[in-house]
């Protein structure tokens, strides 16, 4: 088996065979109590019976759970449609969604490898080749240039570029598509102005629209639950009203003051859309903002129609259909509800969903106003409506910057202006802002968990977003003090919750994930009991 | 070689240069609108850009004034190609080569316009002292660029070639370009040393083929450099070298093109979602007939076009 040193060549090779393997010890070093490697829990082997169902020819790890092919005709007819996909991706008609930033992706490229560094996978996993931003790119690259211009065997061929399309590599760039998490740091630090990410969502998108390939965590019970039934938790309507009902109640009683939370109510200034996933996960996040809204005399509403309580778009990750879909259908409600904005909950992607990727999608009367929660609280806070007591937030607090928020949509301030008034002890992790680190689960990777991905997401794409934090906190590294990471995105704080308990880093550390509004009702001075229970219910 | 040569020779491959850059700007430019990707920081964002910020960060941002700066675009890209900063913050053991290389290509610029100004003042009979300064300054830049445009070249060959992490992504034709590239600069610093006045001589020469002077003579390792980067021109437009230009795009287009959405965009965007899709996954639910809006609509829930 090839560790290091892969040639671009390789991906087309010995398609049974693993190409490469994650090695423990080969990972970068994080502070102590988690340095000692044969302390971690190390990475699930894949089964001789996965091995023998599956596709298992990348790394050790397996996302997609790909049916092995039964005989060599099998392997050899996605071949075609696979060609048939790159074409279309090159078409006016097919993909000008995203034509001109792939073509100059494509095409312009100087091989020279300034991302890599950029890359937290990549420095993360020790410098594996496969993981690369350049690696897939290149693949791609040459797969176009031979397969779907036209000359292009031959230039392939007098330029040194040859490379071979066959069941290995498509079934190979498959599971390596879903090895990145679309955080873009590559694409800042290219001088020319290369987006791999882009190349690499766009690699997805051939699988899903033309090959009809695609995670099921995002597919099939991803975008297709949520147009079907409202969400990808397979929440319905019914059910989530039921839900925020006793959330209000409970949360009613729990803090002494009585919140309501409107549905559907025509006419409100503000549709709140939230990720219906922490209705399920992360409860006292739906509630913060029915407290801090209701306290500040907002005029809002939650949707009970299919999506609208469900902000989520999968789409976005990996394919344009159905990102087209689910942002229309949300713009849709908003325009039946005749609300003056929509707001976006905690969560990173449906910003850039929504507020800026559909932005030419939603023409029109669809083109409703959208803004971040970061601004709508920020508002609030500073709007004198509330009052607050800084002093119930004095505990360790550092902030992670959601990519598709601040790095994509550069919201950057008001979170921090938020988080310095309130929080006496709020530190930065470095960097931060815009450099900052994906938290390992951005792409989707947040609500992947087939067969044993959910280890590197913890172990490899998450370590060095882990490493971040501790450094953060390294003033008080014991779990004595309780600590808290604000993290403003429902995916982000998925995988967090992943990280935390693969290193168990709860116990040995004593670090809290959660979002920002229940900072906020933290410190409301009518709150009486503390608001954040760190975890202990 | 005869003095037509050097006309036809040096004007045709000029005009195929010129065609084939602009050809393939154009193919740029006329690509249709695409949807929002933009990546921060965005420089033209007035008093937000230093950490990053955009004007999403305002309360209703759709009802404040856009604050946008013209200058600091510029200064960030005039940083980005004068002194490529990304390379040397991201990049390190990298950009003495690159930084080498590329100065010493505006330097090759520079010379050229220099030589084309002395062939003017030549013409026009500009006062000898005048010709001389600028003759002076032309050989100076051409033997910086020379110097530097070698070293840097030949550097990279060897840094590509000794780098594993390069030499994974260097094919025949990275080796080819940089060899050409070395090959341009090398002569050119070989015909500077060997030219006793290297400025008079490349002026004499511009300022023949503008007057259209069928007597061009030119000594032997000039006759060389002018071939070599002459062809070079021609196979330039044809590489992703040309990312010189196209950078304008990948910035100014995708990373910093965070316009919303406006009349005249949604006229060009109507046209694009009637168009035919033909993907071929069944979710799509393409016959090869339906539109994108048909497409949408009709899973949206609403029969409706977006």
């Amino acid at each position: 088996m090839k560790k290091k040193n892969l040639k671009i060549s390789d991906i087309s090779k010995d398609g049974d065979a693993q190409l490469t393997e994650i090695n423990i010890d080969e990972l970068i070093l994080l502070p102590p109590p988690y340095d000692k490697s044969e302390e971690l829990p190390g990475f699930k082997k894949l089964t001789q019976d996965q091995k023998e169902r599956l596709v298992c020819n990348l790394d050790g790890f397996v996302a997609l759970a790909l049916p092995k092919p039964k005989s060599k005709e099998e392997e050899e007819k996605y071949v075609r449609p696979f060609i048939s996909g790159l074409k279309k991706l090159l078409s006016k008609e097919n993909n000008w969604t995203f034509l001109q930033p792939l073509l100059l992706s494509l095409d312009h490229c100087a091989r020279c490898q300034t991302c890599n560094e950029a890359c937290p996978v990549y420095v993360a996993s020790g410098r594996n080749d496969l993981y690369r931003p350049t690696y897939r790119s290149e693949v791609f690259r040459r797969l176009i240039e031979k397969y779907a211009k036209p000359g292009g065997k031959l230039i392939s061929k007098l330029k040194g570029t040859d490379i071979e399309l066959n069941w290995a590599a498509i079934s190979r760039l498959y599971e390596l598509s879903y090895r990145c998490n679309l955080c873009r740091r590559c694409a800042q630090a290219c001088p020319v102005g290369v987006d791999n990410a882009l190349i690499t969502r766009e690699l997805r998108k051939l699988f899903s629209q033309e090959l009809g390939w695609a995670p099921q965590e995002l597919h099939e019970k991803g975008t297709v639950l949520q147009l079907e039934v409202g969400s990808p938790t397979g929440l319905r309507p019914d059910v989530a009203i039921d839900n925020v009902k006793f959330l209000d109640e409970d949360f009613s009683e729990a803090t002494g003051i009585e919140i309501k939370t409107p549905w559907d109510k025509e006419g409100a200034d503000v549709l709140l859309l939230h990720s219906a996933g922490d209705l399920l996960s992360f409860p006292e996040s739906v509630m913060a903002f029915a407290i801090l809204c209701n306290a500040a005399d907002i005029s809002w509403t939650l949707s009970s129609e299919v999506p609208g309580y469900d902000g989520v778009n999968y789409g976005l990750f990996y394919d344009d259909v159905q990102l087209a879909r689910v942002a229309t259908r949300h713009a849709q409600i908003a325009r039946k509800l005749k609300v003056k904005k929509i707001i976006m909950g905690e969560c990173g992607h449906e910003h850039k969903a929504l507020m800026t990727v559909a932005d030419r999608l939603l023409t029109g009367d669809l083109n409703i106003p959208r803004e971040s929660f970061m601004t709508f609280l920020e508002d609030i806070v500073f709007s004198g409506r509330i009052k607050f007591d800084p002093s119930k937030n004095d505990f360790p607090v550092t902030l992670h910057d959601p990519c598709n928020i601040v790095r994509n949509l550069g919201i950057v301030e008001p979170q921090r202006r938020i988080l310095r008034y309130l929080c006496p002890q709020f530190r930065e992790m470095t960097p931060h802002g815009v450099d900052n680190y994906c938290c390992g689960g951005g792409g989707g990777l947040a609500v992947m968990s087939d067969v044993n991905i959910t280890d590197w997401k913890a172990g490899v794409a998450g370590r060095m977003k882990l490493k971040q934090v501790l450094e953060a906190f390294s003033d008080s590294p014991g779990p004595e003090v309780n600590k808290y990471i604000c993290a403003p995105c429902l995916n982000c704080k998925l995988q967090f919750r992943v990280i935390f308990n693969y290193y168990g880093a709860r116990e040995k550390s004593g670090i809290f994930c959660g979002g920002l509004a229940e900072l906020i009702v933290n410190a409301m001075v009518v709150i009486k009991k503390p608001f954040i229970n760190w975890g202990e219910s | 070689m005869s003095g037509i040569f050097w006309h036809i020779f040096t004007f045709s491959a000029v005009c195929i240069f010129l065609i084939l850059i602009v050809y393939r700007i154009i193919s740029i430019v006329r690509l249709p609108v695409h949807l929002r990707w933009e990546l921060a920081p965005i420089p033209h964002e007035k008093g937000k850009a230093k950490y990053g910020g955009s004007y999403l960060e305002e309360y209703e941002w759709w009802q404040k004034p856009r604050r946008k700066s013209r200058i600091a675009p510029i200064i960030y890209m005039a940083k980005e190609i004068f002194l490529l900063k990304g390379v040397w913050k991201n990049n390190r053991s990298l950009w003495p080569f690159s930084f080498a290389l590329h100065t010493g290509i505006y330097f090759f610029i520079l010379t050229l316009i220099l030589h084309l100004i002395n062939a003017l003042f030549i013409i026009t009979g500009t006062p000898l002292y005048v010709l001389n300064v600028f003759k002076d300054i032309a050989a100076v830049a051409a033997v910086m660029g020379y110097i530097l445009g070698s070293l840097g070249a030949v550097g990279l060959i060897f840094k590509r070639a000794l780098d594993a992490d390069l030499r994974l992504f260097s094919s025949f034709s990275t080796y080819f370009r940089l060899v050409f590239l070395a090959a341009v600069f090398i002569s050119g610093a070989f015909a500077w040393f060997y030219s006793g006045d290297f400025a008079s001589e490349a002026s004499l020469f511009v300022k023949r083929l503008i007057t259209l002077d069928a007597g061009i003579t030119v000594t032997l390792p000039l006759a060389a450099h002018i071939i070599i980067s002459l062809l070079f021109i021609i196979y330039l437009p044809l590489t992703d070298m040309v990312h010189f230009i196209t950078k304008y795009f990948t910035y100014h287009a995708v990373r910093w093109d965070d316009e919303p959405q406006d009349k005249a965009m949604e006229e060009e965007l109507s046209g694009l979602i009637n168009q035919p899709v033909n993907w071929s996954a069944a979710h799509v639910k393409s016959d090869g007939k339906k539109d994108w809006a048909d497409i949408v609509a009709g899973e949206s829930g609403e029969k409706e076009k977006p």
